[in-house]
Parts: structure tokens; sequence; C-alpha cells
């Protein structure tokens, strides 16, 4: 398949720069990092808002910026669509109104209300955006946004407001949409939910650049998976030796060990592993452990609690360690977790990711 | 009485477009555009409402009277004179109420019509206009009825001619000096009631005062 966008450029900005370079086909493409990465930024310069200090911006072979030819073309020639995390909804016009607010010609009413309808919004085409529950906006944005046909369609955490459940019918919704109109998507988000669910392409981004490109079905790559997401800081890793004792292949380093599964590609060595935060799972301590759990059980302290869109995120301190783990909020509803509190987990060895040294960059 | 309230009718008729374009134009260039020495212009401007108006009327009839080119055009003591007088005081306010109106529309909204194919002209016209729009109103009406008040300024640089350049306000103040209160207080409760009508325009048309 043909690149539908190639671009590179590179923009100053206050606190830090942007060095992008990304392509991509008829495909969704999600453009995933943590806030400050420079996500937003990323999407302005290709909607043209922005205009970037150097670089070349290549569209369905239309080339909106160049630098060394002193290319330019603004945000209204590019037929690019944008949704804002906000929206954007005019306040001031009807539904019907925004939707056909980028269309020309006769037919615009007639092209707005078979885009409205089409996202079951028929009925609401003399409302005002502001009598519209967040979902009907969201469609209404993204109604506006595709009639014009845009080359490009780009969405900058456009679901981030709206509760799970929605966000995630809205998920479905975009997805079958891409497949009825086929422009390719540019999506940012900071939700890893977001990735799992609507990419075929990956941009993972961090601090001004895009660290790592691939397809979606690799981010699950157990390589890829530990250097990935741990330099996003999602996750733990251990970096120490491998030991056969008993029978059996451990991971010790300093001040504790794991066992490991048994393979015959593990030899004795320095080595690192990585854990996944949904694979540490949390021990109740008067209940019976799971024989694959009992070998690898730890004691740690909280020292960090947070919770994200219905999920807990706990940062354990113990075998000199900081563990990220990660599970839905429903879950351990008897367990004291409060930070400061000492509390028992374990990982089974089959979830244990281990790295030779030379297959990882950076470590705890 | 009605010589005066022709006069006073004529100098509004003549600032009303005058301060809506130009209040609308620095209002949308001080909101929007970022320039060197934007707060110096912008002081410049708002300078008028913090001065005396017989100090503002000096400083005019000086530059009126003094600068060649400005000399020899004889606005002085003429109905231009009246008509120039109550901009000071007036557009700042109508100034103020318009980049007040143009910084309060999210610029997201205009990024927004730019993808959708609008020219920047388009952008002010289907979108940051409109929703200044209240501002202006309101800005329009409260400048209006400074002008139309406007006392100090007209009396130092257009006089107090009757029939030419005397308003409502010198005509009260004449009345008065003659000891003819009927005749100045129809004219305060003619001043008096327009001033209310602007207030209810402006509230009837969703403005912001």
């Amino acid at each position: 398949m043909k690149d539908c966008l190639e671009a590179t450029f590179f923009k100053r900005l206050d606190n830090f720069s942007l060095d992008v370079s990304l392509r991509l086909k008829e495909e969704i493409g999600v453009l995933f990092g943590p806030s400050g990465a420079g996500k937003s930024q990323t999407l302005k310069i290709l909607a043209g808002i922005v205009k970037p200090d150097k670089g070349r911006i290549n569209l369905m072979d239309r080339l909106l910026y160049d630098s060394s030819s002193s290319v330019f073309i603004r945000a209204a020639k590019r037929k690019i669509g944008l949704v804002f995390q906000e929206l954007a909804l005019f306040p001031h016009l009807t539904v019907l109104e925004n939707v056909a607010y980028g269309l020309k010609g006769p037919n615009r009413w007639r092209l707005a209300k078979s885009w409205l309808d089409a996202m079951r919004l028929e009925g609401f085409y003399d409302r005002m955006p502001d009598q519209l529950s967040g979902g009907q906006k969201q469609r209404v944005a993204l109604a506006r946004a595709l009639a014009p046909k845009p080359d490009l369609l780009l969405l900058d955490e456009p679901f981030s407001a709206l509760e799970g459940p929605l966000r995630r019918a809205l998920r479905r919704e975009l997805k079958k949409l891409f497949e009825r109109v086929k422009t390719p998507i540019l999506y940012v988000t900071h939700d890893i939910e977001d990735v799992c669910s609507l990419a075929n392409r990956v941009f993972i981004m961090r601090d001004g650049s895009i660290m790592a490109d691939l397809e979606a079905s690799k981010l699950w790559d157990p390589l890829s998976q530990a250097n990935i997401w741990h330099s996003l800081g999602w996750g733990t890793l251990i970096r120490g030796e491998i030991e056969i004792n008993d029978g059996y292949h451990w991971f010790t380093w300093q001040k504790g060990r794991l066992r490991l599964s048994p393979s015959k590609d593990l030899t004795a060595g320095r080595a690192t592993v990585f854990i996944p935060p949904d694979q540490i799972k949390l021990i109740y301590p008067n209940l019976p452990v799971d024989h694959e759990l009992q070998p690898n059980t730890q004691e740690g302290t909280i020292v960090e609690k947070m919770e994200i869109n219905g999920s807990v995120r706990l940062y354990i301190f113990g075998a000199g360690v900081e563990w990220h783990a990660e599970y839905s909020k429903d879950s351990y509803l008897n367990l004291n977790l409060r930070e400061g509190h000492p509390i028992l987990f374990s990982i089974k060895p089959s979830s244990i990711t281990v790295l030779t040294d030379g297959e990882c960059c950076s470590a705890n | 009485m009605i010589p005066s309230l022709f006069v006073s009718l004529k100098v509004l008729a003549a600032d009303i477009p005058l301060l809506l374009f130009l209040g609308t134009s620095i209002g949308w260039i001080l909101a929007k555009k970022n320039f060197r020495g934007k707060n110096l212009v912008y002081n410049l401007i708002i300078l008028p409402i913090a001065l005396p108006p017989s100090v503002v009327g000096l400083y005019l009839l000086m530059a009126l009277g003094r600068i060649p080119y400005l000399k020899e055009a004889n606005i002085l003591f003429s109905f231009t004179a009246a008509v120039i007088a109550p901009l000071f005081p007036a557009l700042p306010i109508m100034i103020q109420a318009a980049k007040s109106g143009f910084s309060a529309v999210d610029e997201k909204l205009e990024a927004a019509a730019r993808t959708l194919g609008d020219s920047e002209f388009k952008v002010f016209r289907r979108v940051t206009f409109p929703l200044a729009k209240p501002y202006i109103i309101g800005g329009l009406a409260l400048s209006s009825m400074r002008a139309l008040g406007e006392f100090g300024v007209t009396l130092m640089i257009a006089g107090n001619i009757p029939g030419r350049t005397q308003t409502l306000p010198l005509f009260i103040y004449s009345s008065v000096e003659s000891m003819s209160f009927f005749e100045a207080n129809i004219a305060a409760i003619l001043l008096t009631a327009l001033g209310i009508a602007s207030l209810l325009i402006v509230k009837r048309m969703g403005g912001k005062a």
C-alpha cells in the first residue's frame, strides 16, 4: 500500500523541539505518548495551523510544505479535517449549519443531512451544540470534519472527556466509519485503550520525537513491548543474572529473585527482565496462593497510588526495585491499598519477559 | 433646543459608523495580533479616558491650530470638529469592548473554520465577528452615549455655536448659565431617555454592556 502522508519536520518550541518523521498509509495511525510529548503540536503543524521551522509534508502526492522551496499551503487549502479535544463546534450555529460549514454548492444541505443521518443524528438538525450530549457532540464534530471529504483526518484525543462505555462505543463507530470512508486517520492519544482498539499503526512519541513507528500487531511483541513501554514509564524492568538452580531457571538480582518459565533458550548469565504492570498480582495475606505465584511472592510498600480512567496504578517499592502494577478499579476491593502500607505481590513465571543484554536499552 | 438636538443627532449619525469601523478594527488587531509596542499603543489609545476632557481638548486645540496641514483644513470650531471631539473619549470604550469580545472567541473555533476551507476574512465574517457581536453591540451603545454626552472636548475645539456646533449638553450649559431652567430640564430629560433607551436596546440585542 502506498504512503498517503509523508511528513518530516522540525519546530523549535518554548520548552523543547519537535523533530518528527512519519508516514501513514490508508490506515488508522495512533500517535501515542505522555502529555507534553508534542502530539497536539504535531497535528497543528500537519493541519497548517502552525508553521514548522523546516521540513517537508506531502499528502496524497500534494506538496503541502517544503522549507527548501518555500512552499506553505495554508490550512484552508490542505484538505485536512481536524477534530480538537474540545471539539470546537461553532456555538452560534445549529448542528446542521456546523456540518454544512465546510461544504459548498447547492447540495450542501442535503449532504450535511446525510452525514448527520449516518451518524444517527436525524432529528437533531436544528439543535444548538449546547443542547447535545457529549457523545452527540463528538459525532457532530466527526461529521463536520469528514463532510468536505478530506484527504486526512486528524483527531486530537476526541474521546478523552467521555465515560468508559461511551468511549468504547465511539471507538467502534470510528472504526466502522473508517471502513466506510477510507480516509487515513491520525489519532492522538495518551490512552493505551485507544491504541489497542483503534490502531493499525502506532507512532510512539516522547520529548518531541517519534521514538517508534510500528504496526499495531507488533506492539505486543515482547521485545518491542519491553523497550518501548518501559521508556514511556510503563512496566517494571530489572537487571540481574539468570541462574540454574535445583533444575529451575531463576532470575536473581542484588536483593531478590524470580522463578522463570523453563526454556531451553535461557542460559546462565547477565540479563534483564520486563514485567508488564497488569501481570503483577496482589496477594491476600490470609488466603492460599496459586502454586504458580508462590515461588515469586515479594514483599513491598506502596509508595504511590493513582486512579486513571477506571484503573488503579500502584508503585510498590520492594526487594530494591520500584514495581509498577496496574489493575481494574473493581479488583482487590478488600485489600488495604494505601500509600505507605505493606503489600504482598507476585508474578507468574510465564508473564516475565527475559531480555538478554543488548536487547534492552534502559533499566531501573 | 431643536437646533441643538439636530446637531447632536447629526454628530451621532457621523460618529456611530466611525466608532463601529475604527473600534472593531483596532479592537481586533489588539486582540488577535502580536507586534512590538502593542502595550504602548493600547495605553495611548485608552489614555483619553484617564485625562480630563479639558486637557484632551487643549492638546487637540493646539494640534488643529498649529500643525500646518491640520491648520489649513480649518477644522477648529466647525461641525467637523464637533464630530471629531466626541471620538476621543468614546472610541477607547468601543475599542476596549471589541478587544474583550474578540479575545473571548476561542482560537480553536477559528482554527476549525480554517481547516474547513475558510480564508482569514471568512473566518472573521462567519465565526469571530458573530461570536464577538454581543460585546460590540454593548460597546457601540455605551460609546455612542458617551459621544452624545460629550461636553469638554467639544467646547474646547468646536465651541458653542448655536445651530452649528452647539450639541444638547452644551445647550444645557448655556441654558443654565442664562437661568433658563425649564429648557435645560427638557434637554436633560431627553438625554436621560436616550441613555435608558440605548441600555434597553443593548439588553434586547443580547449585548454585553
